[in-house]
């Protein structure tokens, strides 16, 4: 913007580019009035407990895994039992969870290593859009789970 | 030169309306890939996503059209350079998630978003280039 009032061409086009820029909160705006998938606001990002595999699998039934992965890995393979509830296709698969979880039921919900966020995010959403508790994220995920029961 | 120019405008254009479309119909979806590079405060997060698809549409509207297109691909090459930053640093990290640039549609591992988002920056910053400046000589127009 260092052009502004000394390049007439330079001036115009960061005009213009600012001009852009407003244009679009309009629109996001409304999005964020009337869109029905608009994301939840907050200040800080909701907590998930976290547990070990140790104590996960310690958990007082009924107890309720929860794949975060994608389909395509979810297929390959999965915790025994697990239900798949990623968010690439969450409004299709909620209502399978739904229709089994039942309150007073622990969740536990896995992605694939400590390195994923999926499952944190799968926790945040059940937590905060469902109001549903007893809700954690494996620690290490599918990975630590693989290496605990390999045979 | 002039049909090279108009095909790698159309393909910008294109890769940015589908993509702030896609991630128009699911700002939640978005708002989570966003969260997912842990960079920002939590707090930007939503704002973001909600603002950073129509601002995509808006300037791949503008590059199509021709209306401040100087501008629009201005924005468009800004844009694609904190992607770019983003991704890498993501990458860096060791983090196993998805870039997110077509919303729910990303399944490719970051290194071939990453390699996608270099190759359009070039492009963009060609067409940058050989867009006259306002109030410049009229260029042969296409």
């Amino acid at each position: 913007m260092a052009c502004v009032g000394t390049n007439p061409s330079c001036a115009a086009t960061c005009r213009q580019a600012a001009l852009l820029l407003a244009l679009a909160l309009a629109p996001a705006l409304l999005t964020a009035w009337l869109h029905p998938k608009r994301p939840a606001w907050s200040w800080t990002r909701p907590a998930v407990t976290e547990l070990p595999l140790a104590d996960a699998e310690r958990l007082t039934p009924p107890v309720i895994w929860l794949d975060a992965r994608p389909d395509e890995e979810y297929a390959a393979q999965h915790v025994p039992g697990a239900l798949s509830l990623n968010e690439d296709r969450w409004e299709d698969l909620l209502p399978k969870f739904m229709a089994v979880w039942r309150p007073g039921t622990r969740v536990v919900v896995y992605c694939n290593s400590q390195r994923c966020d999926a499952s944190r995010a799968v926790a945040a959403r059940l937590r905060h859009e469902y109001q549903i508790g007893n809700v954690f994220v494996l620690q290490g995920g599918w990975t630590t789970w693989q290496e605990a029961h390999k045979k | 030169m002039k049909w090279l120019k108009l095909l790698l405008r159309l393909l910008a254009v294109g890769v940015f309306l589908v993509a702030g479309v896609l991630k128009v119909l699911d700002p939640a979806h978005f708002a989570a890939d966003i969260d997912h590079f842990r960079l920002l405060p939590y707090f930007m997060v939503a704002p973001l996503a909600l603002y950073l698809p129509w601002l995509e549409i808006i300037c791949g509207l503008a590059v199509f059209t021709g209306a401040w297109r100087r501008s629009a691909l201005g924005l468009l090459f800004a844009m694609n350079v904190v992607f770019i930053a983003a991704i890498t640093s993501a990458w860096m990290r060791g983090l196993d998630i998805r870039c997110g640039c077509f919303g729910a549609a990303s399944t490719a591992p970051l290194a071939y978003d990453l390699a996608f988002d270099v190759v359009l920056c070039g492009v963009l910053f060609w067409l940058l280039r050989a867009e006259r400046r306002p109030g410049s000589p009229p260029a042969q127009n296409i």
